[in-house]
């Protein structure tokens, strides 16, 4: 379980996390949803130490990871597996060589074993037959599926994406939420999704939390969204409905709000 | 009005500063952490091989072409100065003392700085942009022990021999001049050349290369990580980079000279 009290975060004077506190479960879709610059991300890097917030406790396992050293973060980061929003592939090596490169770097295991996991998840991502391909030569939504058998690669029991769908066609979008959705029913893994495509959440989030300004603004499931009263969540809701239904109504500014 | 520039300015001031102290103590933490990072040399030792192969090939022939001709023409206006004295003869040990002691190492810093140092701030620059450092830290890798101390180590191995080969460029070049032009015997020049070069003529000429190494390895590879803004913020941080780190050259080449020379 992760657990986020009170969190609050600053970048050059403008506060990105305004006292946040959140939990989240093991073994849910948890989904961050929010417009651009509300700090999704922000709280993904937080949660295994890639930030330090100014103030606040980020407790994993009742572990707090503000509190520890760089050094002593591996075994915390090791059972949460990151998916970057650009994938942070390295363009370098082959579809075979970023898969066993942490596995080699980081893990003292057997060839035979490293071999096998790297196998496994060349096959969980569905990239049989491009073993030896640069990440560049892959399709946007082969690149993602990398991403995530990398994340994987550690047997983590959380994944950590960062706007998995972005950029991506609605096909390609559905592959990679079903893969998601397939590790919570076969592996009883837990998700952290950052987002700002609602339809994501209703596909398959457990739980969303929705974040505007740098303060949370709904945290339930996702069949309650509707029910929100929040202004922000209304217009959201309107706004993503009207992208999907042209023909609908106009949306509310959150500029507009009362 | 005039108050409230005052104040503006005393608050912008106090902010350049703080930005500033801010970046030179995250330097300092950078390049401790950087030389802390060589107990893994061993581990790290084929990422090693493979910057020392890079930095090599791809700065060799931009040092020979600088240095042969640093050297044709320090020979030619030298011997021309020194003919109007009667002194002709002394071309080739002035010549010596200037590539050895001077040129070759400040040369090949400025030209390491621009090929080297330039490349080593894009490319971690565009891994910083695309969250490729950000990846290695999440997944356990010390980013400094992977992508910056085999740069250093590299640079630190290949900056004596490359500072070597630009002496002897740079003096080769001279000989031709000395002939060709001013009509010296290649014979006596080199013997003006050699006869008398002292220890510590080499000291001043070779203890620079590794403190250039060290100036231009790191301040690129800052320069690297701090990249920000896009690809925009790349070019910039490239950009900055290669200056601060030409600017270190030139200062250091005289300190250090200054320092060695005085002292012996």
């Amino acid at each position: 379980m992760i657990e986020l009290r009170n969190v609050s975060l600053s970048f050059g004077g403008k506060k990105v996390l305004k006292d946040i506190s959140l939990c989240i479960p093991d073994g849910k879709i948890t989904a961050i949803l929010g417009p651009s610059g509300s700090g999704k991300s922000t709280i993904l890097k937080l949660m295994i130490g890639l930030i330090r917030p100014d103030g606040g406790e980020i407790l994993v396992d009742k572990v707090d990871v503000v509190k520890l050293p760089e050094s002593k973060l591996f075994p915390i980061r090791k059972q949460m597996g990151m998916v970057f929003q650009g994938n942070a592939l390295f363009d370098s090596l082959t579809v075979l060589e970023n898969l066993g490169f942490f596995l080699g770097e980081n893990l003292s295991l057997p060839e035979s074993e490293i071999n096998e996991r790297v196998r496994n998840a060349i096959t969980f991502a569905g990239l049989d037959g491009y073993e030896n391909e640069l990440p560049d030569s892959l399709s946007g939504g082969m690149q993602k599926r990398l991403a995530i058998g990398r994340a994987l690669i550690f047997d983590p029991r959380m994944v950590l994406l960062d706007e998995p769908t972005v950029g991506l066609d609605p096909i390609s979008s559905k592959k990679i939420l079903d893969v998601i959705a397939k590790l919570r029913e076969e592996r009883g893994l837990g998700a952290v999704m950052v987002t700002h495509t609602i339809a994501d959440v209703f596909a398959i989030a457990d739980r969303v939390i929705v974040l505007y300004e740098g303060m949370l603004v709904f945290d339930d499931e996702p069949a309650k969204l509707h029910a929100s009263d929040h202004a922000f969540v209304e217009s959201f809701l309107i706004e993503q409905e009207s992208h999907s239904t042209p023909h609908n109504n106009k949306a509310r500014s959150p500029e507009t709000m009362s | 009005m005039n108050a409230e520039f005052i104040i503006a300015y005393r608050r912008r001031l106090s902010d350049r500063s703080k930005e500033f102290f801010e970046t030179m103590q995250n330097f300092l933490f950078f390049s401790l952490r950087s030389f802390g990072a060589m107990i893994w040399m061993k581990r790290y030792w084929s990422d090693i091989t493979t910057q020392m192969y890079a930095a090599g090939t791809s700065s060799i022939v931009i040092v020979l072409v600088s240095s042969i001709s640093i050297g044709c023409l320090l020979t030619m206006e030298v011997g021309n100065q020194l003919e109007s004295f009667g002194a002709k003869t002394l071309t080739g040990r002035a010549t010596a003392l200037s590539v050895i002691r001077e040129m070759a190492p400040m040369v090949t810093g400025l030209m390491l700085a621009a090929r080297v140092g330039a490349s080593f701030a894009s490319e971690l620059g565009a891994m910083k942009i695309s969250e490729q450092i950000d990846a290695l830290r999440a997944f356990g890798t010390d980013p400094i022990a992977k992508l910056v101390m085999p740069r250093l180590v590299a640079t630190l191995i290949m900056f004596l021999p490359l500072t070597a080969v630009s002496c002897a460029v740079g003096l080769i070049g001279g000989s031709f001049v000395a002939q060709g032009y001013h009509n010296i015997d290649p014979g006596f020049y080199w013997n003006s050349v050699l006869a008398p070069l002292e220890f510590h003529d080499f000291l001043v000429g070779f203890v620079k290369p590794p403190v250039f190494a060290v100036a231009i390895t790191l301040v690129s590879c800052f320069n690297g990580f701090s990249a920000s803004g896009g690809t925009v913020g790349v070019g910039q941080s490239t950009v900055k980079g290669i200056v601060v780190s030409s600017g270190l050259v030139l200062l250091l080449n005289f300190y250090i000279s200054k320092l060695v020379l005085e002292n012996l």
